[in-house]
């Protein structure tokens, strides 16, 4: 009710003196509500988890059915790791109860990308899409089907959901690892994995951090109290970016380089290493192919049975050692050539790292080998200082802080225990980030850094990591779903193209390309909108369907043909596990899903229901109630419907209790990792650390491998051994590649290379008139593109997309300091005010992802980038471990004055 | 006697501005309030560097409440509206208060600030600033849901603060009267805040007050604030690359 000052002063005049308590129908009104009803609160803990690695448990206060406020629910087991949150979710009602917030089932009915649709019922959405899916299915073929599940490690359940549905038809899945760009390709490279991190509480256990472009103060906030106390016990912390940021604002010290010159750097670092003999021969010659011989004749390694007095030995190996492994040699210092057994690294061997040696093969000839460590050592003498110097220093700075920088930096990294280099996203989205990534691992590996507390390397991006095997319920009845590259998808040039034809070894491609498109939990039209093609391809017709499953209306909702609403964190239950921690967690539903917003589990149960009728395929038909966990739950809500006993809410109940029975499922044969953790522990702790096979169950990278001599690699769920363990198949960490493709590329042991030569320059050369280097990075205010509608959020940003430059290009180009500027290139263009900042290295320009095209006057940042595809990625096919991965960074853009 | 305070580590504040957002999801703020602000010291934009090439900083200075022992504000309200509790929190009771603003003249801190309109206009002409045609969804509004007051009977929070009152940073008084920390000081996720009792010489902020080299601000001004900084280390030579012994004598 409206109270004006007048009205207030009349009451309280009539109502005497006493002004405290009642005097004004306002208050009394207010008071007497509160006062009437008792404080009905409930607290429900639930998990923050968008694709940011966080994992923040949240406490929701629900009152009278809604979520007032949430609080970090700080019940880790270990304190320092309390509280976890940030000011994302935080505000993360603004969400859920936000304009956006979609309401209904939507069918499309003006243009793709005119957001008209008209609301329908589920029926109506779910017929519709799946009469196109059967229809589309039969014309090309289901792995025609494309499914994007973003970041299936934040949600289990109903991400897995989508994975199953796609199991029953054999739909190919993009896998969203290399998708974003988040996988770096040099793990599978040198350690056969997929990815490996520390959780951050073995931050603190560091005393040397050197992060080389990763902006840990803005995009792992939750994480943060770990380098700040790390700091606090004494550790040094070096930031290594070419833009002062609030991580090197806390460091001790901030070397600023050129732009994606970082392998130089540390290639420069490792010869001073080896220089100085700071490495540690004990570990090189056990843990790495370092002592591993190469055939200077044709750069292969040696293998033992192509050696004339090996043969015998080496071939009764053969027989006992698994396929994916392969036989080398090394020579003892003794003994001479001696066979080495893949399948372990305990030495009976005493190898020597350098030299040259002369062996006899099989067929008679005599060739000259060497050991690796000898190739890496002519290799980096190379990057001399000085040499060093030239590439990676900045053009306002002096050169010879640099060379004295190298040689400091080289003797501090290898001398100070333990060390921890963290290797960021923005740093590693670059054509040749797998060659930073392995010139980086050389530093740690070298010093005997790795497989310890405290000590190794670590990349931190994307929840992408299946943390055990989750195949009872990924895989409907052992069925696989096929896969699709997304980079292949985008870029049909590449596609047509010699080197791929040439290169390609395994990677699948859809016979008649992608014709539908389901995805659910991103928003591709904004953030994989490379070069436009998304939008191309929607706006052709070519791709003939388009489906979304959201729960708000994104960018990408307004391309979609159909909408399907589903739920946020706090409405549903899901399993829920990161990279960052080791602790599997419960979502729960706090609230009533909103509107007619179903959780995604329901939906493909739904949609796998309808598409199993129009489909022929007997098995799927009979066993269709096995799509929930529990057929008796899929049967109940049929029997609802038959005896019209049927609504949204029991819909939901029955949706709630088959997720439940999926992550009971899930744990119940998920093996070792998760013996003993069940959902009641789950329901009642909170968070419950993973069975990590570590002192502490503290998860260190490698540290079976290093302390248990198991070899290389571990596995990767959810993919056998065997498939990656043909990465490594000496059974070490292996630095030097002799694939035919590494060595057609010069790329056998890590090199520096310049950015833009291999993907600008060569797609087009008038492309060097782009002096900047087109950066997008993570902001403060969103997870990607979640949260860009937040009123929070923008409030903060005073609603306003910004470019950052350094104030000489503003000079140069007549911009100042809030102007609005267009940051374009030949594909595309993107708006902002111009933020002018001496820390922005004079060659970049910053333009943070992530704004929703709507805020930026239509335009798209991601018009830039461009699919480029990385030849080397092609040597085997792993999804979303060994695949081409988007390079976000590598763009060469130019800005103006609008 | 309790007497509240807090305690504000910036080597450890990475300027996230999180707990501007807790603060503001939980008080139920509508756009263009903050009770709580995180800027960038000397810079208009934040998380913009300061300083001279290459020796460049960040340092965040987040401005609560300063909860002031010699309270300006208190001293000038007409109505006794504003008042320091026992415990040191300063308050503002919505049913005194009269609206004529001498209070936030005489904050040196400006952190307090005034409802020119119903919040509920805040929050659509917020909506609007965005972009957006409508605002929540029908009725909704985030914040501790229900109206707080003191043993005896003020009202010092209520998540509707009508038009025409003055509003600040209270602590978290519906908070800490329950026995828990301000939602700030639960949220950070640099771990940089502390609440505590400043009275108790046993408390962790009266240990760290002891043990930490602190500053307060606008110290001159006589107001005694009970927000206390940790101020950052100066890292020497920031930003440029350093000699070391070794390499001065050769290796």
């Amino acid at each position: 009710m409206e109270l004006s000052r007048r009205d207030f002063l009349k009451y309280s005049a009539l109502g005497g003196v006493a002004l405290a308590g009642i005097s004004s129908t306002y208050f009394k009104r207010v008071q007497a509500e509160i006062s009437a009803k008792p404080k009905n609160f409930s607290i429900i803990r639930s998990v923050c988890s968008p694709n940011c690695t966080g994992a923040c448990a949240f406490d929701a206060l629900v009152y009278k059915g809604r979520i007032e406020t949430l609080t970090q629910s700080a019940d880790y087991p270990e304190p320092e790791y309390n509280p976890r949150g940030c000011l994302r979710g935080q505000s993360m009602v603004n969400l859920i109860y936000g304009p956006d917030r979609l309401k209904k089932p939507l069918i499309r009915v003006g243009k793709r990308g005119e957001g008209k649709f008209k609301a329908v019922s589920w029926d109506t959405a779910l017929d519709y899409m799946a009469d196109k899916l059967v229809e589309i299915m039969k014309k090309y073929g289901p792995e025609s089907v494309a499914v994007s599940v973003q970041v299936p490690g934040t949600g289990y359940v109903h991400k897995g959901a989508l994975i199953r549905l796609a199991s029953m038809f054999g739909w190919s899945a993009i896998h969203g690892y290399t998708m974003n760009g988040d996988l770096p390709a040099f793990w599978s490279q040198t350690f056969g994995v997929q990815t490996e991190e520390f959780e951050s509480l073995e931050w603190m256990e560091s005393k040397y951090i050197a992060i080389f472009g990763s902006n840990v103060f803005v995009t792992r906030l939750p994480d943060a109290k770990f380098l700040s106390i790390a700091s606090e016990r004494g550790a040094k912390i070096v930031v290594v970016d070419p833009n002062f940021s609030p991580t090197a604002a806390k460091a001790d010290e901030w070397i600023q380089i050129n732009p994606s010159t970082d392998s130089a750097l540390a290639l420069s670092i490792v010869n001073e290493i080896i220089k100085q003999k700071l490495y540690d021969e004990e570990f090189i010659k056990t843990y790495t192919d370092m002592p591993l011989l190469v055939r200077l004749d044709n750069q292969k390694r040696l293998r033992a049975y192509e050696v004339k007095e090996l043969k015998d030995t080496a071939e009764k190996l053969r027989q006992q050692t698994p396929d994916y492994r392969d036989i080398f040699v090394v020579y003892d210092r003794n003994e001479g050539f001696k066979v080495v057994n893949p399948e372990t690294l305990e030495r009976d061997f005493d190898p020597v790292l350098e030299g040259e040696f002369e062996v006899e093969l099989v067929n008679g000839k005599k060739v000259k080998v060497k050991p690796v460590f000898q190739l890496l050592k002519e290799e980096v003498a190379e990057y001399t200082p000085d040499k060093t110097a030239e590439i990676i220093t900045p053009p306002n700075r002096d050169k010879k802080e640099y060379i004295d920088a190298i040689k400091r930096l080289a003797v501090e990294m290898a001398t100070v225990r333990p060390l921890h280099i963290i290797y960021g996203a923005s740093n590693y989205q670059w054509f040749h980030g797998d060659l930073k990534g392995r010139a980086l691992s050389l530093i740690v590996a070298l010093t005997g850094n790795i497989g310890k507390s405290g000590a190794g390397i670590s990349t931190y991006a994307g929840q992408f990591k299946i943390r055990w095997p989750l195949g009872a319920w990924w895989s409907f009845k052992g069925r696989k779903n096929k896969w699709v590259t997304y980079l292949l998808w985008m870029n049909k040039e590449y596609r047509e193209s010699e080197e791929f034809r040439k290169y390609n070894k395994e990677t699948p491609y859809p016979k008649n390309d992608v014709k539908a498109f389901i995805f659910g939990w991103n928003n591709p039209f904004d953030q994989h909108n490379m070069a436009n093609r998304m939008i191309e391809l929607a706006e052709s017709g070519e791709l003939e369907l388009i489906v979304a499953i959201d729960f708000q209306m994104t960018t990408s909702c307004r391309w979609a043909d159909v909408v399907l609403p589903g739920v946020a964190w706090y409405e549903k239950y899901e399993l829920t596990a990161t990279i960052l921690h080791p602790y599997v967690q419960l979502q729960q539903p706090a609230i009533e899903p909103l509107f007619e917003c179903m959780p995604e589990i329901w939906i493909f149960k739904e949609l796998a229901k309808r598409l199993v009728e129009k489909w022929n395929d007997p098995e799927l038909k009979e066993n269709i109630a096995e799509f929930y966990p529990d057929p008796e739950l899929f049967k109940e809500e049929e029997g609802a419907k038959a005896t019209g006993t049927w609504s949204l809410k029991l819909a939901r109940e029955i949706a709630h209790k088959a997720s439940l029975k999926a992550v009971d499922l899930m744990l119940k044969t998920g093996g070792d990792l998760v013996e003993g953790i069940t959902l009641e522990r789950l329901l009642k702790e909170g968070a419950v650390r993973l069975n990590i096979p570590t002192p502490n169950k503290r998860q260190i990278p490698f540290w079976e491998q290093i302390n248990q001599k198991k070899p290389f690699p571990p596995q990767s769920f959810p993919v056998p051994l065997p498939k990656t363990a043909r990465f490594v198949k000496s059974g070490r960490i292996e630095f030097y590649k002799d694939e035919d493709i590494f060595i057609d590329f010069g790329e056998t042991l890590p090199v520096h290379k310049d950015p833009f030569v291999d993907t600008e320059y060569k797609l087009n050369p008038d492309a060097k008139k782009y002096k900047y280097v087109y950066i997008t990075r993570n902001a403060l205010y969103r997870v990607h593109s979640t949260h860009s509608n937040n009123i929070t959020m923008l409030e903060l940003q005073d609603f306003k997309p910004r470019v950052w430059m350094n104030p000489e290009t503003a000079k140069e180009k007549d911009i100042r300091e809030g102007d609005l500027v267009e940051v374009y290139n030949d594909r595309g263009r993107v708006v902002g005010y111009a933020v002018l900042d001496v820390g922005i290295h004079p060659h970049v320009i910053i333009f943070e992802q992530g704004w929703w095209s709507r805020y930026l006057k239509g335009t798209s940042y991601n018009t830039l980038t461009y699919p480029w595809v990385k030849a080397i990625h092609l040597a085997y096919f792993v999804p979303g471990i060994w695949e081409p991965t988007t390079a976000w960074n590598e763009v060469a853009c130019d800005v103006r004055k609008v | 006697m309790v007497k509240y305070g807090m305690v504000i580590d910036l080597n450890r504040c990475i300027g996230c501005r999180s707990c501007a957002v807790i603060c503001k999801i939980h008080n139920s703020l509508p756009p263009g309030t903050w009770w709580h602000r995180v800027e960038t010291v000397g810079s208009k934009e934040h998380q913009v560097s300061t300083g001279e090439f290459p020796n460049l900083s960040e340092v965040y200075l987040p401005v609560p409440c300063m909860h002031c022992e010699n309270p300006p504000c208190v001293k000038v309200c007409p109505v006794g509206a504003t008042w320091k509790r026992e415990d040191g929190v300063v308050l503002v009771d919505f049913e005194r208060c009269i609206g004529c603003r001498y209070c936030m003249t005489a904050c040196p801190y400006g952190v307090r600030q005034f409802n020119w309109q119903d919040s509920d206009e805040s929050f659509e002409k917020g909506f609007k600033a965005t972009g957006f045609e409508e605002g929540f969804v029908e009725g909704y509004r985030h914040g501790y849901p229900v109206d707080h007051r003191t043993k005896d009977g003020r009202l010092v929070y209520t998540p509707k603060r009508p038009r025409g009152v003055v509003e600040k940073c209270t602590f978290c008084v519906q908070y800490i009267d329950q026995g828990l920390k301000p939602a700030c000081v639960r949220g950070c996720p640099g771990n940089a805040r502390i609440f505590g009792d400043l009275d108790d010489p046993n408390s962790e902020i009266s240990q760290v007050l002891r043990d930490k080299g602190y500053i307060k601000l606008l110290e001159d001004m006589g107001t005694d604030p009970k927000v206390f900084y940790i101020p950052p280390m100066r890292k020497k030579n920031r930003g440029a690359v350093k000699y070391s012994a070794e390499i001065e004598g050769g290796v």
